[in-house]
């Protein structure tokens, strides 16, 4: 089982990211992969860029017992996490998770789970800066009510 | 601590787990199996001699994690509900990387099953591949984690942090033990508290001592409160939702605080 976790300004490339993880393997019959991207609306219909601050140390400790929590509930034979921190522009990648498994069902359920548990419990936070102002963001109780889905 | 495997004589025995609760257990271990890159090329390829080198490596790593109990004395024999055994190849420093992980539900702790697994998966994968790397090295067998029982969560993340930070502290009380002896003291019992993001720039702070004797009870609502006594402007604390960890892990307002323990404030998470 394989559990990576990055965490960088540098963009990444999801095509080598995936090569990477199924690299001399022929055991992996699936990989669901989520990327988020830096949307031009939020909170104001005119975002130019956004600043995302992280606690390091903590982050990549929590996305870590993310990924190993997912690998406990699924059975999955990797799970990878690339958070980019520092300032974005709009289209920008954010976030990137990659899940393998044997069958997809696994895959497509874990990385819906790494998502939601990302959102609510890694300590990112981002403030956008728009024409009129910089503003952190505010959590979404959606965001919540995801991560609840899991909980039962 | 006691070693719990010698009795009051200071004899080997075995320990009686039958009044022991069970609890879910979890132990993980890695090691480190070093060739030539010749042979780390013949084993991806899968060229070697004895065929299929990592399959067998995993199946006798799950099988010496059964089989625990009748190498190591005294050991219980333990029905695992799961046991993993996977490999890294590692082109860079030409070596493969082992890590088992062992589960169950018992009374006993599976790090001796997972340590074992990781051991017999390296002498196997040595085995396999002897015939063209006599040299290979077997090293750093390590538990990289355990979770359950009585002696709780362990990890070498975690674990060697903490010994830094008290090697660290160390350093400071003997720096400052010449200049002033009260220091020390204060030193020793007081907290670090931070503050994270839009919590920071609202206080204006990021970062604080705040003196163990302040609080009215040791936990995170005691810190909020003791804050707050301090001054009023960390009212914020209790006034909108806003998080906390403790020692670098989320934690509630229940959660136990210790003395020298980091414990950081910040707003709900907006990542991803």
């Amino acid at each position: 089982m394989t559990v990576d976790i990055r965490v960088q300004e540098a963009a990444f490339d999801i095509g080598a990211e995936q090569q990477w993880l199924t690299r001399r393997r022929s055991d992996i019959g699936a990989i669901v992969s989520f990327t988020g991207l830096v949307r031009d609306f939020n909170e104001r219909p005119d975002v130019q860029s956004l600043t995302l601050e992280h606690f390091p140390g903590m982050t990549e400790r929590a996305l870590e017992a993310i990924a190993r929590e997912a690998l406990s509930r699924w059975d999955l034979q990797a799970v990878s996490v690339t958070h980019r921190v520092g300032r974005l522009r709009p289209g920008d990648p954010i976030v990137l998770v990659l899940v393998a498994s044997a069958h997809r069902r696994a895959a497509f359920e874990a990385c819906d789970f790494v998502m939601d548990y990302l959102k609510t419990r890694a300590p990112f936070w981002k403030k956008e800066h728009t024409a009129s102002g910089d503003y952190w963001v505010s959590e979404r109780q959606s965001d919540r009510d995801d991560a609840g889905r899991w909980e039962q | 601590m006691t070693l719990t495997h010698l009795n009051a004589r200071g004899e080997a025995h075995m320990v009686d787990v039958a009044d022991k609760r069970e609890s879910r257990r979890e132990a993980r271990a890695r090691g480190c199996i070093h060739m030539q890159p010749a042979t780390l090329a013949l084993l991806l390829e899968g060229g070697l001699p004895k065929g299929d080198v990592l399959a067998t490596a995993r199946i006798a790593g799950i099988l010496a994690a059964k089989r625990t109990h009748e190498l190591i004395p005294l050991c219980h024999a333990l029905p695992l509900s799961k046991v993993s055994v996977d490999f890294e190849m590692d082109e860079a420093q030409s070596c493969v990387h082992v890590e088992a992980m062992c589960r169950l539900n018992g009374r006993t702790g599976v790090e001796m099953e997972a340590l074992t697994a990781v051991s017999v998966a390296c002498l196997t994968l040595y085995d396999m591949c002897k015939a063209v790397d006599k040299g290979m090295t077997i090293d750093a067998i390590r538990l990289e984690e355990k979770s359950g029982g009585r002696s709780g969560d362990w990890s070498r993340s975690t674990s060697l942090e903490e010994t830094d930070a008290k090697r660290h502290d160390g350093f400071d009380v003997a720096i400052e033990d010449g200049e002033d002896g009260e220091k020390v003291a204060r030193d020793n019992g007081t907290l670090t508290i931070r503050f994270l993001a839009e919590l920071r720039e609202r206080l204006g702070q990021s970062e604080m001592s705040l003196a163990c004797d302040r609080l009215t009870s040791r936990d995170v609502a005691g810190v909020k409160r003791a804050l707050i006594a301090l001054d009023s402007r960390f009212s914020v604390l209790e006034e909108r939702r806003v998080l906390a960890a403790r020692n670098q892990v989320m934690v509630n307002d229940t959660t136990a605080v210790d003395e020298r323990d980091e414990i950081a404030f910040f707003p709900p998470v907006t990542g991803g």
